[in-house]
């Protein structure tokens, strides 16, 4: 006797979940958007939150950027746990090993002495403005409406976390394995005269009770310190004998590229919504206006004690330049609204 | 005319990577037909397939080389008529 080998297709009773049957259709979707559509309960609330008695505990009105439907926003990068938890421990991965080759060779230790004296005053107790770019990231965590919003920031806050992080690695190593360093940074934190625009940015920021409007403020230094201080000058210590510093900052600005890509996104989202747009535009300006003055200062004063010290490096020039790239940026965002 | 245009199709091996790719091709290609088999997902049009670099990386969220297409792709029915770095058109020539 003989066999016949044959196939048989036995059609799945669903192809996805639910939640992405209602908006798509039954067809096979992606892990991220099963994970992120519609996950985040919008009815039912029992009690209102003691704290605020007009919201519910999730609700749209925590900020005044609004967007009709927000799964209409999903992030570019598709990011929900696994990814994103492989992709940073591959960045940290490689960060380690840049580490371990810094402190093998001492690398850190042999910096220029005016190099040095950049790290404290103004690079190493940038972990504290990293550590409060945290805290709001969080507030969006909790209070964006709708999961695709609100993972993003989630997944920020722990990038800040990193990147806080890798900042004290550096000042470990820097300060030849003790921590003696990271305290001298603090003190500059909190005493020297130069952080102190940024270090009262960042509180404001903070306690900013609109999540939204304290994201794009923390943004606007962001979009002024990452360029400058990560990149303009980095190229500046590959030809001025501080390789090292070039070797870590290069994270730090990969990173910033990333955090750009659902940020960006998601101010466009806001931008050009179809039933909120023009007050988000509106909104985005004053915004704008409100913060962009407190961070150019902010980033002026770090600027100038970098200039101080390595009098080539021409951060101000840097600055005046990123300055205008991010005007020309958020002027197109906003269109005729500014 | 009057002549039909012959079928081309690219078959696909069925996975998470691949389903962006898949997405993309049928954003770009409307008139699509897509079969899903065990393991695998047939496409077929009539007269050319387009696949563009940029919709890929949409769907993907990451930067995508037309390269990559060979490790997505079991096989295809047609010419790879076009393939640089940008687009990748499938289509008899003759």
């Amino acid at each position: 006797m003989q066999y016949e080998l044959r196939y048989q297709v036995i059609e799945p009773k669903r192809q996805t979940y639910q939640n992405v049957i209602d908006r798509f259709g039954d067809q096979p979707a992606s892990r991220y958007l099963e994970a992120t559509l519609d996950v985040e309960p919008r009815e039912n609330f029992h009690y209102r939150p003691t704290w605020d008695q007009h919201r519910e505990l999730y609700d749209a009105d925590y900020t005044v950027l609004k967007l009709k439907d927000p799964y209409s926003y999903t992030d570019p990068r598709q990011f929900y746990y696994t990814p994103y938890v492989t992709n940073r421990a591959n960045l940290h991965d490689e960060f380690t090993k840049q580490m371990a080759y810094l402190e093998e060779r001492e690398l850190l230790a042999k910096l220029p002495a005016a190099w040095r004296t950049v790290l404290t005053t103004a690079i190493l107790p940038l972990r504290h403005y990293e550590s409060g770019a945290q805290m709001v990231s969080v507030g969006g965590a909790r209070f964006a409406y709708g999961t695709s919003l609100e993972q993003c920031c989630t997944f920020a806050a722990f990038d800040r976390i990193g990147n806080a992080q890798m900042l004290s690695r550096v000042g470990i190593a820097l300060g030849a394995g003790t921590g003696d360093l990271l305290q001298v940074a603090k003190r500059e934190w909190l005493d020297s005269e130069h952080l102190q625009p940024l270090r009262r940015f960042t509180e404001e920021a903070m306690v900013t009770p609109d999540w939204a409007e304290g994201l794009v403020a923390v943004d606007l230094v962001d979009s002024l310190i990452y360029p400058v201080l990560y990149r303009e000058l980095d190229e500046i210590a590959l030809t001025s004998g501080a390789g090292a510093y070039s070797l870590f900052t290069q994270y730090l600005h990969t990173w910033f590229k990333d955090q750009r890509k659902w940020l960006d996104a998601l101010i466009k989202a806001w931008a050009a919504d179809g039933e909120h747009g023009v007050e988000n535009r509106e909104h985005l300006s004053r915004i704008v206006a409100t913060w962009n003055p407190l961070a150019h200062e902010a980033a002026t004063e770090l600027a100038r004690v970098v200039d101080h010290q390595l009098p080539d490096a021409g951060t101000v020039a840097a600055l005046a330049r990123t300055t205008a790239a991010a005007e020309q940026r958020w002027a197109q965002v906003t269109g005729g609204a500014a | 005319m009057s002549d039909t245009l012959r079928q081309v199709g690219i078959d696909i091996q069925e996975s998470e990577e691949n389903r962006g790719l898949v997405a993309a091709i049928r954003a770009d290609n409307p008139e699509l037909t897509v079969r899903h088999l065990p393991g695998l997902v047939k496409i077929q049009a009539a007269g050319q397939i387009v696949i563009n670099r940029e919709s890929v990386e949409r769907e993907l969220g990451r930067e995508w080389e037309t390269g990559e297409f060979q490790l997505a792709i079991v096989s295809f029915a047609g010419n790879l008529s076009e393939w640089d770095d940008d687009r990748i058109i499938v289509k008899w020539e003759h």
